[in-house]
């Protein structure tokens, strides 16, 4: 009896232990989630307030009279805010896009030729192509200038589109080659001698099955050339060329800050991140688990 | 259907010679085995023909042409692969289709065909499923499809039963047998289990270390082994083989060993002693040729068992002889435990000799 009795009360406990792990594990994911939530919660009530109830204090935790003021100024292209709002939104949006589509051209056959081909100097290049990483975006800011300036780019949106590039395409190429490595070269083969010539091998039986991986890889030079600030603010100098992140700022300095124009400015710069990523995640996580674990 | 020659066909990666001077020809609708253990050019070979790797000097033939450096897709070869290469994304019919629709062949047409070709492998329920739900047996039958569709001159296989759990892959091999007997079909087979090859193939071709050691008929590959590789390689349990020294006593022939016996030799088996450039010689002997007494007679030789593993039909028994391991089959009815002295007679007629230097077979002519 004792002895069952023994057990059991130590089965429990074993259990209980679990348990506070897994509690423990619970309330640490709220803490990240809080954390995460709340500057964006915040961030949508400020963007409906008025510009006095912003700078109320204590702070109003809900507005008393909500209002869309700040979202029509910005999305009006009949005054000047909304113009400068709106240009900045498509200039962010081009040089995105072009990074993005950029990118996803560069990345893919030379992913493939990694991961297929050997020649010479493959692993001192595929290492050269790493050790970018290794070093702190900004410790560039100022040779990238001089070349930028040097080649006559400073002032347009290419010089951004090949900065973003050259931090984005390491690890597209790195995660799309883990990609390729897991994909049988039967398959290709299998295709080559069944009609297909190489590039319709991979065009038509090696891309298909690579599509999560080129989703995250768009996705990653998506968000990375979206958000990028310090190299647009040093790239950039006139007016009609800003990115968002570079234009919002300029809802700071102007005379007094508008804080409600701000957050909705920059509730509205993290829509299409958002909305990406939301349709996309299954995709994006996929691809992160399936190349590096997947054999 | 067409016929295959290989002429002189060599590949190096580097300094490392993975096909050697393969010379072999396979006739029209003949069935042939490369066979030989991991690491011996067997698979290089069948990649060099279906044009998946670039030869590096010899010539390869399909049907009348001259195929060196044609890309596969205009080779007129279809294959097999041993993880089946079925793309994942596809259904079966779209698997099965593919082929026709690189060759731009009418909708219609790659209809009927597909159909056909899942009739015949019996896998017209599975042609809207996807690889992953399908069972490795039904895995390895759309991949025989996808080959058969396009009637080509060639079927190329790469292992095609080594992923497949034992029982199916007997169930298989008698599957393609009866494939190849249908079609009429030229097939080249790889695979590392001789027995896969002596069971299914007209001939074999066995290979080792990138160099062919034989080509022949099973039969004859299994009766009369070129050299001391073929002979330990096909057959199961493995050929026997016994290093021996050659010398005479009382004016005839008779093998030697360090252990202190000898062996008195038949004449036609001196004969072929005689003929050796060297008194270094192996016996081989198949597990079938030895007898198995539990009292000496006249010409056997006294050994002890090592190790007895009892199947059923037929008791296998292990035993020492002059340093190498001997297999002998002897009937369930004989008990024998390990340890016990024994004694072997070796069946003259169909004793083997090899050159211990060259380990080649050595012969009467």
């Amino acid at each position: 009896m004792s002895a069952i009795a023994g057990t059991a009360s130590r089965g429990q406990a074993r259990r209980r232990r679990i348990d506070g792990w897994r509690w423990s594990g619970r309330i640490f994911l709220v803490f990240i989630l809080l954390y995460t939530a709340l500057p964006m919660i915040w961030m949508l009530i400020t963007s409906i307030k008025s510009g006095f109830a912003a700078m109320q204090f204590p702070p109003q935790w809900w507005p008393d009279q909500p209002t869309l003021a700040s979202y029509q100024k910005l999305l009006d292209p009949q005054n000047s805010v909304g113009q400068d709002f709106l240009r900045f939104f498509w200039n962010s949006l081009f040089v995105s896009t072009a990074t993005t589509i950029l990118s996803v051209i560069v990345a893919v056959p030379a992913a493939y030729a990694f991961s297929r081909f050997t020649f010479p100097g493959r692993n001192f290049l595929f290492f050269a192509v790493l050790l970018r990483n290794m070093f702190p975006a900004v410790i560039f800011l100022v040779p990238l200038f001089i070349l930028m300036r040097a080649i006559g780019l400073v002032n347009t949106h290419g010089s951004l589109i090949l900065t973003y590039l050259t931090f984005g395409l390491p690890l597209a190429i790195w995660l799309l080659k883990g990609f390729y490595d897991n994909i049988p070269v039967q398959l290709e083969q299998a295709a080559r001698i069944d009609g297909a010539t190489r590039f319709q091998a991979f065009v038509l039986i090696v891309m298909p099955l690579s599509a999560p991986g080129i989703i995250a890889t768009a996705i990653y030079s998506f968000i990375g050339a979206w958000n990028e600030y310090i190299y647009a603010y040093t790239f950039l100098s006139k007016n009609e060329q800003l990115t968002l992140p570079v234009g919002i700022q300029r809802f700071f300095s102007e005379n007094t800050t508008d804080f409600p124009g701000l957050m909705a400015a920059s509730f509205m710069m993290s829509v299409p991140v958002v909305v990406l990523f939301l349709v996309l995640q299954r995709y994006f996580v996929r691809a992160l688990t399936e190349g590096a674990v997947k054999h | 259907m067409a016929h295959v020659v290989l002429k002189d066909l060599v590949k190096t990666y580097g300094s490392f010679k993975a096909v050697n001077n393969v010379s072999l020809t396979v006739n029209d609708g003949e069935f042939v085995a490369l066979v030989g253990p991991s690491g011996c050019g067997k698979t290089t070979t069948l990649n060099l023909v279906a044009g998946l790797i670039p030869i590096t000097s010899g010539d390869i033939v399909i049907g009348d042409r001259v195929v060196n450096d044609l890309d596969p897709k205009d080779r007129d070869i279809a294959m097999v692969f041993q993880n089946y290469a079925l793309y994942p994304q596809k259904s079966v019919y779209k698997n099965l289709a593919f082929p026709l629709q690189m060759r731009r062949l009418p909708k219609e047409e790659i209809d009927r065909k597909v159909r056909e070709a899942a009739r015949v492998l019996d896998m017209t329920e599975l042609l809207e499923r996807k690889p992953r739900e399908l069972s490795g047996g039904q895995q390895q039958r759309v991949a025989l499809g996808r080959a058969l569709v396009r009637d080509p001159s060639v079927f190329l296989m790469d292992e095609p039963l080594s992923n497949l759990d034992a029982k199916l892959r007997v169930q298989m091999r008698s599957e393609i047998k009866r494939f190849h007997q249908d079609l009429k079909a030229t097939i080249i087979y790889v695979t590392h289990d001789q027995l896969e090859a002596v069971t299914m193939a007209d001939r074999m071709a066995v290979m080792n270390g990138g160099y062919l050691q034989q080509y022949d008929s099973p039969a004859q590959v299994f009766a009369h082994p070129v050299n001391m590789f073929v002979a330990s390689f096909v057959g199961s349990p493995a050929m026997s083989l016994v290093p021996l020294e050659a010398s005479t006593a009382n004016g005839k022939s008779v093998l030697t060993s360090a252990e202190g016996w000898s062996l008195e030799l038949s004449p036609h088996n001196a004969q072929k002693v005689a003929k050796a450039k060297t008194r270094k010689i192996v016996l081989g002997a198949r597990h079938s040729t030895i007898k198995l007494h539990k009292s000496a007679v006249p010409g056997s030789i006294p050994a002890k068992a090592y190790t007895v593993e009892p199947t059923g039909d037929v008791t296998f028994v292990q035993a020492f002889l002059s340093g190498a391991l001997v297999n002998i089959s002897m009937p369930p009815t004989i008990a024998v435990a390990p340890d016990e002295q024994i004694w072997l007679e070796f069946d003259q007629e169909r004793m083997h000799l090899f050159d211990g230097e060259t380990e080649m077979a050595l012969k009467a002519h």
